[in-house]
């Protein structure tokens, strides 16, 4: 009996570990080949580099203009992280916590986002944007997504501003505050991990964006990194110059990778309360 | 206690009224402020143009001539277009098969790590969700590289084991490429499902295993007879989520095979994004339709699974 069951947990030992091996190898792959040169990496895929060739990471920095992507988008992801987190937060705090007319209405109306597929509204978008004179440019793309509402990251702040105390606004109001003064000085302050917590996924989100910036942004001087990327890897097929791809790969990761390793409870906390909601 | 006057807020009273008054104002103005900007936003670029695509549906139109109104032409022709239900096809073929491998794989992990109570749990918790959070541009780059013919990891890898397939484009050839871009889909998704189903196993008492223990149930037993019947409803959700996810999904077509070799890996959401944008086709009344089909499809489905999963309920 005792037997079966430690080769049983070493089937399931090993269950886990090839996961975490499919998991990892290619990401390791790619680092590994990133560091060759490309004559090494086309005698063979396994070889190991005789000396490491950081340099790629400077040439694809500089071929595949990731400098002036990762330049568009920090100004993209920074600037619309702060109006639509600040947007979020204070429409979740007027449609959970105030009462006035109309307000389930349009608790209602931006609901209904939820069953409309993004993809349907894609070209009327596109036209409107073209007509305001907003496509190709990093501006419009910083409207599009800091002014469209997301119902989902309005749902993860509204439950976490439900919690707070009704008590908080009254002794506020009978301490002369104003509402403005109440949002900022009291809901603001006690709802810091919810907004933080969705903050971190609009900046997931934001930076991970792929279609949008790739139909608005036709200039390569405005790409975005992922637009920037994916245009490399189109070239590149005529080029061979593997290693710089997968240097650059390695870099539109590497936030990613930092971000994770710093914020990886929060992360994995936050998505398990939006999909709990959902 | 009525008759008798108070007269603190006998004075009070006008400035109190005032004070009312512009904490009213303040208010007001606080709403607006806040709704305005997000949800004025939402109705310009998400509602509008939902409903625009309604009626782009029964134009003829580039975006730039005058568009000329064709009434139901658009789904007409819709209906006898081949690619359409070539690419629907795709859609189910994907949805079929990455939707129960997401699903069984981050059950099988989920179950593991919660009921072992294995060392490096949390390495592995960690690991498991990393790729979840990579972008679909990075997953699909990633495995586009694994997949290269003669110089990719996953041919390196089958040589390796003693498979020698030669120079195997898995994306460039018809037969492979779709079953080719399943991989990354799961890769990409297992993750997220992992540390839903983890965190909801977690809250399974027990009590109801220590039982099954004693009369010697084994892992897969209770896997089946006690973890999977308790999770239902998020799995539920889960499948929900997938399959419209997958029908819904072509971003990583996109990066990875464009819809190519000739139309092999072309699914609906593709077929529509490349009838809009791509080089040199701009129809956009086309794709609007193909647009309002998805939609419908995909309120159908949704509402389609609620009632089928309500009703197994209800055998309980």
């Amino acid at each position: 009996m005792r037997e079966r069951r430690t080769i049983v947990d070493t089937w399931w030992y090993t269950i886990l570990l090839m996961w975490s091996v499919t998991i990892l190898f290619p990401m390791i792959w790619v680092f590994y080949e990133s560091l060759k040169t490309n004559q090494e990496f086309f005698q063979s895929v396994w070889n190991l580099p005789e000396v490491l060739q950081w340099t790629n990471y400077k040439g694809a920095w500089q071929k595949y203009g990731i400098g002036s992507a990762m330049v568009n988008t920090v100004y993209y992801v920074g600037v619309s992280l702060v109006i639509g987190t600040f947007l979020t937060a204070i429409n979740a705090y007027v449609l959970t916590r105030l009462e006035f007319r109309g307000r389930k209405l349009m608790w209602g109306i931006i609901m209904l986002s939820l069953f409309l597929p993004g993809i349907n509204a894609l070209i009327p978008q596109y036209i409107l944007m073209r007509d305001l004179h907003l496509t190709n440019s990093l501006t419009g793309i910083i409207i599009l997504d800091s002014f469209s509402e997301s119902a989902f990251y309005l749902m993860m702040l509204s439950g976490f501003m439900q919690s707070l105390p009704k008590e908080l606004e009254e002794s506020g109001a009978i301490d002369g505050a104003s509402i403005f003064q109440i949002f900022f000085k009291i809901i603001m302050p006690l709802s810091t991990a919810g907004i933080v917590t969705v903050a971190i996924f609009k900046c997931l989100a934001l930076y991970n964006n792929f279609l949008g910036p790739f139909i608005y942004l036709g200039d390569p001087g405005k790409y975005t990194i992922g637009v920037a990327m994916y245009q490399a890897s189109q070239i590149m097929q005529y080029k061979a110059d593997w290693v710089t791809l997968f240097a650059g790969l390695m870099i539109t990761m590497i936030p990613l990778i930092f971000m994770f390793i710093f914020l990886q409870r929060r992360i994995m906390e936050g998505a398990t309360l939006g999909a709990v909601k959902g | 206690m009525n008759e008798l006057p108070n007269p603190v807020a006998h004075v009070a009273a006008p400035q109190n009224q005032q004070w009312k008054q512009k904490a009213k104002f303040q208010k007001r103005l606080f709403i607006f402020l806040a709704t305005f900007p997000a949800f004025g936003g939402y109705m310009l670029f998400t509602l509008y143009p939902n409903l625009l695509s309604v009626y782009y549906s029964l134009l003829d139109w580039d975006g730039i001539k005058e568009p000329v109104f064709v009434g139901l032409n658009n789904f007409k022709d819709m209906l006898q277009d081949d690619y359409v239900w070539r690419a629907l096809w795709h859609n189910v073929l994907l949805m079929v098969t990455i939707t129960p491998l997401v699903v069984f794989i981050s059950i099988i992990l989920a179950y593991l790590l919660a009921n072992k109570g294995y060392r490096f749990h949390s390495v592995f918790k960690v690991l498991f969700f990393f790729p979840n959070i990579l972008s679909l541009v990075a997953v699909s780059l990633l495995w586009s590289f694994v997949y290269d013919g003669s110089f990719g990891l996953l041919n390196a890898g089958l040589r390796l084991i003693g498979v020698d397939i030669g120079n195997y484009y898995w994306l460039g050839e018809k037969k492979a490429a779709l079953w080719a871009t399943i991989p990354p889909s799961v890769w990409g998704a297992v993750g997220f499902y992992f540390v839903i189903f983890l965190n909801a196993m977690s809250t399974i008492p027990k009590s109801l295993y220590e039982a099954a223990i004693l009369e010697g149930a084994s892992h897969r037993v209770r896997l089946f007879k006690i973890t999977i019947p308790l999770m239902t409803p998020i799995i539920r959700v889960a499948v929900l989520f997938l399959m419209l996810g997958v029908f819904k999904g072509f971003e990583n077509i996109l990066i990875l095979t464009n819809g190519g070799p000739s139309g092999s890996t072309d699914v609906i959401g593709l077929y529509m994004f490349n009838i809009a944008f791509g080089v040199g086709i701009h129809n956009y009344g086309y794709a609007s339709a193909i647009g309002m089909m998805l939609f419908v499809i995909l309120v159908a489905t949704k509402l389609a699974i609620d009632k089928f999963t309500t009703n197994r309920d209800s055998e309980y």
